[in-house]
């Protein structure tokens, strides 16, 4: 994603091209709401066209039972925030979110800053990290549920397993890259391996390790929601799978849009933090 | 750079990487039986290595393993196959025609966001456990990496290559096979490796909410009876199954697109 805000200008230009050879000095207001408005637009003709298919389409007793349509699904979500019943669950999958992705955080920096200075550190561990964050997380889940049960904690491991590998890779990848002219000054003025890292090496891979925050909310969340699905008995996942199961349809898509809403927020809250963070980068490359 | 004076390293120099890799993975597994001759074993919580690969012998003399195997592998053929061959055109098509891009563009990222692992419930009751309700699960899990991928690619597309192609008369589909998808294609690869893990837990989600067969029913199924030498054998296998693709993907990206490494 990080990769196609660079590619812009390509983007433009075929625009510019591809779209009409005329307009192209002058770019209205239409050309700038164009996106959004399109956007938008795809949005609401498919939430259209899902609520008027009961009218279109003469369904079977069997198959309206899986049939909720947009305006069913939206007063549920209203339901369940006014009549204040979401918060319970929401509470929980909340709590093993942020313990997980916390402990991840704690265990994923070090060790990718640590991995990232030391070639053997690295060759070591170099094994379990591709083993480990090629396998699907969810193949430890019934291990998981048998060492620690239900509840928060095989939550927990799950997802700190699925979040901790985008940040310790990218924390790797970032060290990997710092500047060695910038270490071997700080390595003069007598500084030890701490003063580097904590001077040189992590602030130059903070975006690396950014881009790995916003990968690991992702696994986070897909995290929480299959551990909840799987084996837990509490949880806004629980809520959905029970309500699958009864054939409550509104109220999994709600708990769908529930999660969707609550991941963009954050990846968005974390793209903001980038781009906060880098403000700075521009004026520093003047010495590249 | 500094290295070619010194004179030639010596072999486990050389190797040291591979060297430490198995040596800490050995040492792994070593530790691990070691652990059990001071405490004792309770093996309805854990198991040693060693019992682990007498499983697995087991399992795989008795050709449970292979049959489970195939039973999962039809799905994901199918799911993934899909995946490619829906994600990769719309992707393209969206990063082409930058109208649709704008069109689609906000709907994927919502729905690449949203646990779609939910609607799996909902598959599983529609379709039934078969093949067709895990395909489907495992499309809608791998199909994103593709369109978002072959959607970044075709907009990191050469124009002045377009340019040529089009000053020299070439249509719109001289465009599409001559430049598009040749450029497209090194972005696609990296897409297959991001999308064959989550097809991957496509497979196992489908597998553990309603199956008889099937390696992740397998390991539900061993977690459930307490045969934890079973369960941790067919672990070890989807481990060294997902291992063996996403590099295989890293290599065929490597072996294909060799301009490409290191991005």
């Amino acid at each position: 994603m990080s990769e196609t805000k660079t590619l812009q200008a390509p983007v433009a230009a075929a625009a510019i091209a591809v779209a009409d050879d005329t307009a192209a000095p002058a770019i209205g207001l239409w050309r700038r709401l164009e996106p959004t408005m399109l956007g938008a637009a795809t949005f609401a003709v498919i939430l259209i066209a899902w609520q008027a298919i009961p009218y279109v389409v003469v369904m079977k007793a069997g198959t309206k039972m899986f049939f909720a349509p947009p305006s069913e699904i939206a007063v549920t979500l209203w339901q369940l925030f006014a009549s204040g019943t979401i918060w319970a669950p929401l509470g929980v999958s909340a709590a093993g979110f942020g313990v997980g992705l916390g402990i991840a955080i704690l265990i994923g920096l070090p060790l990718g800053v640590l991995i990232g200075r030391s070639e053997t550190l690295n060759a070591l561990f170099d094994p379990f990290v591709t083993a480990f964050n090629a396998t699907p997380r969810l193949v430890f889940l019934p291990l998981v549920l048998l060492w620690f049960g239900l509840g928060l904690w095989s939550k927990v491991v799950i997802v700190v397993f699925g979040a901790m590998f985008p940040l310790l890779i990218n924390t790797y990848e970032g060290v990997r890259n710092a500047d060695k002219l910038l270490i071997n000054v700080v390595r003069s003025f007598g500084a030890r391996e701490w003063d580097i890292a904590r001077l040189v090496v992590v602030p130059n891979a903070m975006p690396y390790i950014i881009t790995g925050l916003r990968l690991a909310i992702g696994r986070a969340v897909l995290g929480v929601v299959v551990s909840e699905f799987f084996g837990s008995n509490e949880g806004l996942g629980v809520m959905m799978v029970q309500a699958a199961s009864q054939y409550k349809v509104n109220i999994v898509f709600a708990g769908m849009i529930v999660f969707t809403v609550l991941s963009l927020a954050m990846t968005g809250l974390v793209k903001m933090l980038e781009r906060r963070l880098s403000r700075w980068r521009p004026q520093r490359a003047g010495g590249e | 750079m500094t290295d070619d004076t010194v004179p030639r390293p010596s072999f486990v120099w050389q190797n040291r990487k591979l060297l430490l890799g198995s040596l800490s993975v050995a040492l792994f597994f070593v530790a691990w039986q070691a652990v059990f001759l001071f405490v004792p074993l309770n093996t309805l919580f854990m198991t040693e290595p060693t019992m682990m690969f007498r499983a697995l012998g087991q399992l795989i003399a008795s050709g449970e393993l292979f049959y489970d195997l195939r039973v999962s592998a039809v799905p994901f053929g199918y799911g993934f196959g899909a995946a490619i061959l829906v994600g990769v055109p719309l992707g393209i098509i969206m990063g082409w025609r930058v109208r649709v891009g704008y069109a689609l563009d906000p709907l994927m990222i919502a729905l690449y966001a949203s646990p779609l692992v939910a609607v799996a419930p909902l598959v599983v009751i529609f379709l039934g456990v078969g093949v067709a309700g895990k395909a489907i699960i495992i499309f809608l899990l791998s199909v994103f990496p593709f369109v978002f991928n072959a959607y970044a690619g075709v907009r990191a597309v050469d124009y002045l290559l377009i340019n040529v192609v089009r000053s020299l008369g070439g249509r719109e589909k001289d465009l599409y096979l001559k430049v598009i998808f040749p450029s497209v294609m090194p972005y696609v690869v990296a897409g297959a490796r991001i999308g064959v893990g989550r097809a991957m837990i496509g497979v196992l989600v489908g597998e553990f909410f309603a199956a008889s067969e099937g390696i992740g029913y397998a390991i539900a199924k061993f977690g459930d009876i307490f045969a934890l030498d079973s369960m941790f054998a067919c672990i070890l296998v989807v481990t060294v199954i997902a291992v063996a693709l996403t590099e295989g993907v890293r290599w065929a990206e490597r072996a294909a697109f060799p301009w490409r490494v290191g991005r």
